[in-house]
């Protein structure tokens, strides 16, 4: 157990920078999810914890001890890949006792706990099968039991999910979370999906263009985004951004949609509205008025997008809510009292 | 539909050619082994005694100390090239050593004339005191070997996934240990079918023996050319020398076929 600590870690290819001056600490312990679009450099940061990628500049320390220019095996780490990277030769359980032939572990010692680690993960079945014989979930299974059966100080996490079907990504994300609070171990996990980086972190890092551009409890990622990279990036459906005029009590946009809205602050911003705090009203007699487009329905909620003003808002009805919301349909809208957001026009940045 | 019917005589047609260029020799040879001296002035012959006396003459020579020599000769070669190669191969499908200079030239001395280094082999060989020996021999062969080989084997181990070794790497192995226990076994059946088709250009290789062999104790392509004597051919026995040489190759090719076939194009396709 460790806390790993970028001190301004820069990565260039060639010219180009990757992770630009990155500082960075990963709480002792917690689960920490790093998201952001593909290319922000945050697979990049992973293997540069893991000594995959020489770092160009800055340092890394494990625990307190710096390793930025050690090799991947004196790290004292574990990895799951994406494509789960079983060792085709192996079976599953020479798979799982594997890490434990690199620290001498005598061949008996390691093959029982690779047993006792198979039986955690409900492999015990499969011990004598070679991964080509593996379903997709199962090789899951085995590589995640691959990198726990050494506890190492730090276990990283390259998008090791996106390889699963829906409904399997879903439980296997439910099983990592429960193996990860048993055993306790700082673990980095990296993705490009926000609904997985919430669910799962303790503690979220959103970076964008090889920098950090927000980070924190996913919680307060998600209620105070400091920019409308992060608020349109974290959170599903995306926070509604309409570009506009505000004054005490009320938000005009360019076109002329007129929002009540509470506060102050005067002058041009952004205004951001989660879809779950846009309230439609069926009849009322609110002067904004919208058009409703297509309707996604999910189940206990759906997805309404209104047309007003010619801006697009997106909503999240309840369903017991949607009495005379169907496409076609014109309705007030609204913003929840106290829930909007501003953004400055020129920097991005919240106000 | 005629059309089609065509086609597929002209390739029938095709095949049938290619097998009986390749074919017809063996045919000739195997029935030669069999063959009386009168009876093989007359080529054209169908019918004809089959006489065993060839192969009781050739088996109780000593052809098979030539096949020992000969064996021992490409086993050394092949066990050497395949240990260079393979870390060879390695190095240029994974870091892309010597750029594509070294992945396309590493033929280039295929292009050169044996002639052109026998002479410098025999000079050093005689200098070591080795000319009496077949480590001369060896080198030589291990000269055009290990660069095949090493072609052979770059496709192999191009298609072993980076990530693999990554995860060795991270699971606390060093670079030689990945190597070793992670990236070999992936490329295991490609090591044994270029170990057999090194093998194979060793055993074959009669230019090298003739002039470097020892004087009384040479391989078996040397051996089977002694078959020409001051009294002419003697190619009933020859034959039977020649079906000696061919047979094993042509069962181990037989069946490692399609990882030949893989090794050959496997260097040049993966880019």
């Amino acid at each position: 157990m460790a806390r790993v600590t970028f001190d301004n870690v820069v990565k260039k290819y060639g010219d180009t920078t990757v992770v630009k001056g990155l500082d960075l600490e990963l709480p002792d312990g917690a689960f920490t999810v790093l998201v952001g679009p593909s290319g922000c450099g945050k697979t990049t940061t992973l293997r540069m914890i893991a000594g995959l990628e020489p770092v160009t500049s800055g340092s890394i320390r494990i625990g307190d001890k710096d390793v930025t220019t050690l090799e991947p095996k004196d790290r004292d780490i574990a990895m799951v890949f994406q494509n789960y990277a079983l060792y085709p030769h192996l079976t599953v359980r020479e798979n799982l006792a594997f890490p434990l032939r690199a620290i001498r572990v005598n061949r008996a010692e390691a093959l029982t706990r690779a047993e006792a680690v198979a039986a955690t993960m409900g492999l015990s079945e499969l011990l004598d099968r070679k991964p080509k014989d593996l379903s997709g979930g199962q090789q899951q299974r085995v590589a995640i039991g691959r990198a726990i059966i050494r506890e190492p100080s730090v276990f990283l996490f390259d998008e090791p999910l996106s390889n699963l079907d829906a409904k399997l990504r879903v439980e296997m994300r439910t099983e990592l979370l429960q193996l990860q609070r048993r055993l306790g171990i700082t673990s980095l996990f990296v993705t490009h999906d926000q609904e997985e980086a919430m669910t799962l972190s303790d503690f979220i890092v959103v970076m964008r263009d090889g920098e950090i551009a927000q980070q924190g409890k996913p919680k307060d990622v998600y209620d105070k985004p400091n920019s409308t990279f992060v608020a349109s990036f974290v959170g599903s459906p995306k926070m509604n951004l309409i570009e506009g005029t505000f004054s005490t009590g009320k938000f005009v946009s360019e076109s002329g949609l007129t929002l009540a809205v509470s506060g102050v602050s005067a002058g041009k911003n952004i205004l951001g509205v989660r879809p779950d705090d846009v309230v439609l009203e069926v009849g009322g007699k609110s002067p904004s008025r919208g058009r409703i487009g297509v309707i996604e329905l999910l189940g206990p909620r759906a997805i309404v997008q209104v047309d007003a003003s010619g801006h697009s808002l997106t909503a999240v009805v309840e369903a017991s809510r949607m009495d005379g919301i169907v496409e076609g349909a014109e309705v007030g809208v609204g913003v929840r009292a106290g829930s909007h957001h501003l953004f400055d026009v020129a920097t991005g940045l919240r106000v | 539909m005629n059309r089609f019917k065509m086609i597929d005589a002209s390739r029938v047609l095709l095949l049938v050619v290619a097998v009986a260029s390749v074919a017809l020799p063996l045919l000739w040879v195997a029935l030669a082994s069999f063959k009386t001296p009168a009876d093989l002035n007359q080529p054209g012959i169908i019918g004809f005694t089959p006489t065993m006396a060839n192969w009781t003459e050739v088996l109780s020579s000593d052809i098979f100390a030539a096949v020992g020599r000969s064996v021992l000769v490409a086993t050394v070669t092949v066990a050497i090239a395949v240990v260079v190669g393979s870390m060879g191969a390695y190095s240029i499908a994974r870091f892309s050593t010597g750029g594509s200079l070294s992945r396309f030239g590493i033929l280039a001395a295929q292009v050169l004339p044996p002639a052109v280094l026998v002479f410098p082999f025999l000079s050093v060989a005689y200098m070591l005191r080795l000319n009496g020996t077949l480590v001369p021999i060896i080198f030589s062969h291990l000269s055009f070997v290990v660069p095949v080989v090493t072609w052979f084997l770059i496709g192999f181990f191009a298609a072993v996934p980076k990530e693999i070794e990554e995860q060795a790497r991270v699971d606390g192995f060093g670079r030689f240990d990945t190597f070793r226990l992670v990236v070999l076994p992936q490329v295991l059946p490609g090591i044994g079918a270029a170990a057999i088709f090194g093998f194979t250009l060793s055993w074959n290789d009669m230019f090298y023996g003739l002039i470097l062999s020892p004087s009384n104790s040479t391989i078996l392509p040397v051996a089977i050319a002694g078959f020409n004597t001051f009294r002419g051919v003697e190619l009933g026995p020859m034959s039977v020398a020649i079906l000696i040489a061919i047979i094993p190759v042509v069962i181990a090719s037989f069946f490692v076929q399609k990882r030949l076939v893989q090794g050959i194009s496997g260097g040049a396709v993966k880019g």
